[in-house]
Order: structure tokens, then C-alpha cells, then sequence
């Protein structure tokens, strides 16, 4: 039961590190809140939901279709709000106020236009994908079944969610650390007027990382069906404030921690589900309350540079 | 400003505005290739607004600055950067994760310096850098950091160079040894406006000087003639002592 637990705890680990990863790096290279990430991440879910009722499309074939479409609607979308939030005299505050307004829009437009009722994607859709994909391989024969690690049995999704989420962290240290692109975003997460100093067009590279920060909120998305067992419109908020929990225990600013962060939450949500299940939604507040009396900069935190 | 040259910076009527206050209140002021004009006044008279609307990092609200003619108000601070302004920080701002070398090489690679600067090391040398090279921009003291600022400004070759109160915290030898850099600089026809508090300091660089008092300009012209102007005493030590 408990080597079950733990397992399980990192696959939704490395998952809830996609669901917290745009969010740590929209805030930590312009400083602003999204708390309309867990919008995104519910559309992104609608998407799959969608593509899967209307043309049995598998949500695996969703993640680039969610990625390139959720880019193009970051970058308007960052031209049209950050700058004048990034002008104001105190960003991080008025950033809180303006994305929980268009949080609410989202939800509110996504009720209307979707429905309110509670949806879901069969789970053996990511178990069949996953089948297909080993099967590519000479001599492979895996059925789309639950999948068998260390002698226990997990539910193909989770499986094929927890891999998804590590080649999209892997993707964000390699567009972090081995791209041009990456580097100036560092540049701006750093030091923003520093960077301007240097000739970086930080506004270019802000518009980026936001339009990138969104579109990971909608990969995740698209295995929220499977990971948190339906979608609904409201089910945002609930999905900002985990994004939220995840990236202070990593550390706010720093991408990368979130990983740490995700897996810390993951164990912590299954360890709960197992053997504490009614207390377990009270997981994300508990957290947060914790780190921020104990270590308020995260556990690869150092502090947040104002000067 | 030297008769002979044109200016290379020109400020015409410039307003800046925080809320109801007025940081900048109609300042006029030019400089030309060459020269090195110290920006002086008591504190919030408006010397580091003024540079950081020159540079960018404040939008003006009133006025015009014209850089070769052309107007740049509005300019984003990068593509300014790449016309040749660049500016240092009161309180340095290097990137603290990476070596004094590497931070010289980001401004290297991104300020597009005219001069096809490719190496860090002249500039290391020059500045004195040479020995914290490899060291961590957070793991300098103030006045290393302040050298490193200077050299990230000078690494994307500006002809004009907006340097804010660099002197504060050095000591003799350094202020010294800055002073003389700064000289150096303009006499490679680099344009240079000094913010300091430090009139020594000011007296050792500046051809001339412009006073500030609430955003306005009071006095022009040489440091040792300023101390002699009754508006200038006054706003320095009070009315009593204009008398």
C-alpha cells in the first residue's frame, strides 16, 4: 500500500509540476500573478474534451494542437494586458486583481458556452495511446490496460500523464538553458531593468514566456479529465490555487523547482487520499500556510529580489 | 556646451510627473560629443528622474528629447541602448548568478556595439576587473559591483553615457582613479552626464554643471561659479546662509 502510494504520489507529482510550471514562470519573469491559470488549464481541458466527443481525436494528438492555439492567444493577450500592469506602480497587486477579473470572465463564458455540468474523457483513451506508442517499437505487445510497475498496478493516464509532464519540464529547462531565447529569459527573470540595460527587448521576451506559461496551463489541461476525474468551468479556481501551492513549496521565480514542488504535493495528495481521504482537499491550504510560516521563500528559495 | 560642436543631446522643456508632484518641471539642457555635464541639486530636485527619462525607463509626460535631432521620446529603452545611450544604476543591478566576465558579455552580445566589441578583456582591463573576473557578480563589494555596472554601460558602446551617483561609497583612490576614467572616456568623444552629491567629485569631471531645485533648472555654468549664485546657496544649506 504505501510503496503504491509514493508511487503514485510522483506520477500525480510530476503532474501537478505541469500545473504549476506556467504559472512560476509567467510570475517569475514579469512578477504578476496569473490567477487566470486555472482557466487556462480548464480550457485546455475543454479542448480535449471536445476534439475526443466531437472527432475521437486522442488527447495525446491534443498536446501540440493545445500548445501552438493556447501560444497565439498568449501573445495578443500579453500585449494587451502585461505592459500596462508592468507601468503601474505596483504590478504584483494589480496583476492579483486584474487576472481574478479575467479569471472570472473565463469561468463565467466557459459556463455559458459549455455547460455547467461535470464532463470526462474515457480513461482508456490515454491507456490505448500509450499501447500504440510502445507498440511502435519490434517484438513490443502491450495491450491498453492499466500498467504494471514494481508489482503494482496504475491506471495507464496516470502513466502516460507522468510522462508528459516530465518531457514538458524537460522542454522548459532545455528552452531555459540550452536556447538563445532561454537565456534572455533568464537575463529578464534576473534583473529586468539590468536586461533593458543590456539591450534585451524585455517586453519581446516577457510576451514569450507568458504565451508559453499559458499554453502549459492547457497541456495540462488536457490530462485533468484523467487526473482529476472531470472537468467543469468553475474547476479553475481549485487548479490555481494547487498551481499556487505547488510553486511556493518549490520556490516562487523558479521554474525548475516547481518539479520539487509537484512531487512534494503529489506524495503528500496521495499519502493524504490513502490514508486521511476526507482531509485531503484541505492538502493545498495546509501547504501553503506551512512554507510560508516556515521557509516563505520556498524550498529552493532565496528571496525575491526588489531592489 | 562646446560652441564648435553640434549637440548630441538635446532636452527641450521636459515634465515628468509622479501623481501631483513634479519630479521634472520644464528642464532645458544639451551636451555635446565630448563633454561631461554633472546634474547636481539636493535630493528629489530631479537629477536621477532626468536620467531615467533619458534613458527610457520612465515615460516623459511634457517635453522633448532629441538624440542627433531625431526625437527618441517614447524610445523603449533597449533600442536605446542600440542607438548608443546607456546609463548606470545608483544601486547596481548586475545578474548576481553569473561572473563579473559573463555579465560583460551579455551586454557584449545583445547591446549591438558599433565598434564590433567581441572580448571582455579590454574592458576587464581597463576597469581594473581583471582579478574578480571569474567571481559571481553577488559575491562582489559595492564599489566592484558599481565598476562592473560601468562596464556593462560601456560594453554596448554608448556615446552617451548617463552615470548615476558612481562616486558614492568609493574611497579617495578609487573616486580618483574614476574620475580619470571618466575624463578618458570623453575625451574618445563619448558625451557623459554625471548625477553625484560628491562636489569634488563633480568639480573633477564636469566641463559644467546644471543645478536642479524642484525639477527646474536654477544655475549653468562652471561648479566654482555656482557656489558663488545666492539661488544656489540657498537651496543647498538655506536661506539663512544665501543672506
Amino acid at each position: 500500500m504505501l510503496i503504491y502510494t509514493l508511487f503514485a504520489g510522483i506520477l500525480f507529482g510530476l503532474y501537478f509540476s505541469l500545473v504549476g510550471l506556467g504559472l512560476n514562470l509567467v510570475f517569475g519573469v514579469m512578477r504578476i500573478v496569473n490567477l487566470a491559470h486555472g482557466d487556462f488549464l480548464m480550457l485546455g481541458a475543454y479542448l480535449a474534451f471536445w476534439l475526443y466527443t466531437l472527432s475521437e481525436v486522442n488527447p495525446v494528438a491534443v498536446i501540440p494542437l493545445a500548445f501552438v492555439l493556447f501560444v497565439l492567444i498568449g501573445l495578443p493577450l500579453y500585449y494587451i494586458l502585461v505592459p500596462r500592469l508592468l507601468a503601474a506602480k505596483d504590478p504584483e497587486m494589480l496583476s492579483i486583481i486584474l487576472f481574478f477579473g479575467l479569471s472570472q470572465v473565463i469561468e463565467a463564458v466557459a459556463g455559458i458556452v459549455f455547460g455547467r455540468s461535470e464532463r470526462s474523457i474515457p480513461g482508456g483513451e490515454l491507456g490505448r495511446a500509450l499501447a500504440g506508442f510502445v507498440n511502435l517499437f519490434p517484438g513490443a505487445n502491450m495491450e491498453s490496460g492499466p500498467v504494471e510497475i514494481l508489482g503494482q498496478t496504475f491506471p495507464a493516464a496516470w502513466v502516460v500523464a507522468g510522462i508528459a509532464s516530465l518531457l514538458a519540464v524537460l522542454c522548459v529547462y532545455l528552452y531555459l538553458y540550452r536556447t538563445r531565447l532561454g537565456a534572455l529569459t533568464r537575463a529578464v527573470m534576473a534583473d529586468r531593468e539590468e536586461a533593458l540595460s543590456t539591450g534585451i527587448d524585455t517586453h519581446r521576451v516577457s510576451a514569450i514566456a507568458f504565451a508559453i506559461g499559458i499554453a502549459l496551463a492547457a497541456i495540462g489541461g488536457v490530462f485533468a479529465p484523467f487526473m482529476l476525474g472531470s472537468i467543469t468551468p468553475a474547476m479553475g479556481v481549485e487548479a490555481t490555487v494547487t498551481s499556487f501551492a505547488v510553486i511556493v513549496i518549490g520556490s516562487l521565480g523558479n521554474p525548475l523547482g516547481t518539479v520539487l514542488g509537484g512531487i512534494i504535493y503529489g506524495v503528500s495528495y496521495m499519502l493524504m487520499q490513502s490514508y486521511l481521504s476526507s482531509w485531503a482537499n484541505l492538502l493545498p491550504y495546509l501547504l501553503l500556510i506551512a512554507i510560508l510560516l516556515v521557509r516563505p521563500s520556498g524550498l529552493l528559495g532565496r528571496q525575491v529580489r526588489l531592489a | 556646451m562646446s560652441p564648435e560642436k553640434a549637440p548630441l543631446l538635446t532636452v527641450n522643456n521636459l515634465v515628468k510627473r509622479f501623481g501631483g508632484f513634479r519630479a521634472l518641471d520644464g528642464l532645458t539642457l544639451s551636451i555635446a560629443p565630448g563633454e561631461v555635464l554633472g546634474l547636481v541639486g539636493p535630493n528629489g530636485s530631479g537629477k536621477t528622474t532626468c536620467i531615467n527619462v533619458i534613458s527610457g525607463l520612465y515615460p516623459a509626460d511634457g517635453g522633448e528629447v532629441l538624440f542627433e535631432g531625431k526625437d527618441i521620446s517614447g524610445t523603449k529603452s533597449h533600442h536605446l541602448v542600440h542607438l548608443g545611450i546607456n546609463r548606470t544604476f545608483q544601486v547596481p543591478k548586475p545578474f548576481l548568478a553569473l561572473t563579473t566576465r559573463e555579465n560583460i558579455e551579455v551586454a557584449i552580445a545583445y547591446g549591438n556595439h558599433p565598434q564590433g566589441l567581441t572580448d571582455a578583456q579590454p574592458l576587464l582591463d581597463s576597469l581594473n576587473l581583471t582579478k574578480i573576473a571569474d567571481r559571481r557578480a553577488a559575491e562582489l563589494n559595492s564599489a566592484q559591483q558599481k565598476m562592473l555596472d560601468l562596464a556593462r554601460a560601456l560594453a554596448t558602446g554608448p556615446r552617451l553615457l548617463l552615470v548615476d551617483e558612481l562616486a558614492a561609497g568609493l574611497n579617495p583612490g578609487e573616486l580618483e582613479w574614476v574620475g580619470g576614467k571618466l575624463k578618458e572616456l570623453a575625451r574618445t568623444n563619448m558625451a557623459i552626464i554625471v548625477v553625484e552629491h560628491l562636489m569634488g567629485f563633480i568639480e573633477q569631471v564636469t566641463d559644467r554643471v546644471i543645478v536642479l531645485n524642484a525639477g527646474k533648472e536654477i544655475f549653468e555654468g562652471k561648479l566654482t561659479e555656482a557656489v558663488r549664485v545666492p539661488q544656489v546657496i540657498e537651496v543647498f544649506l538655506g536661506g539663512a546662509h544665501a543672506a
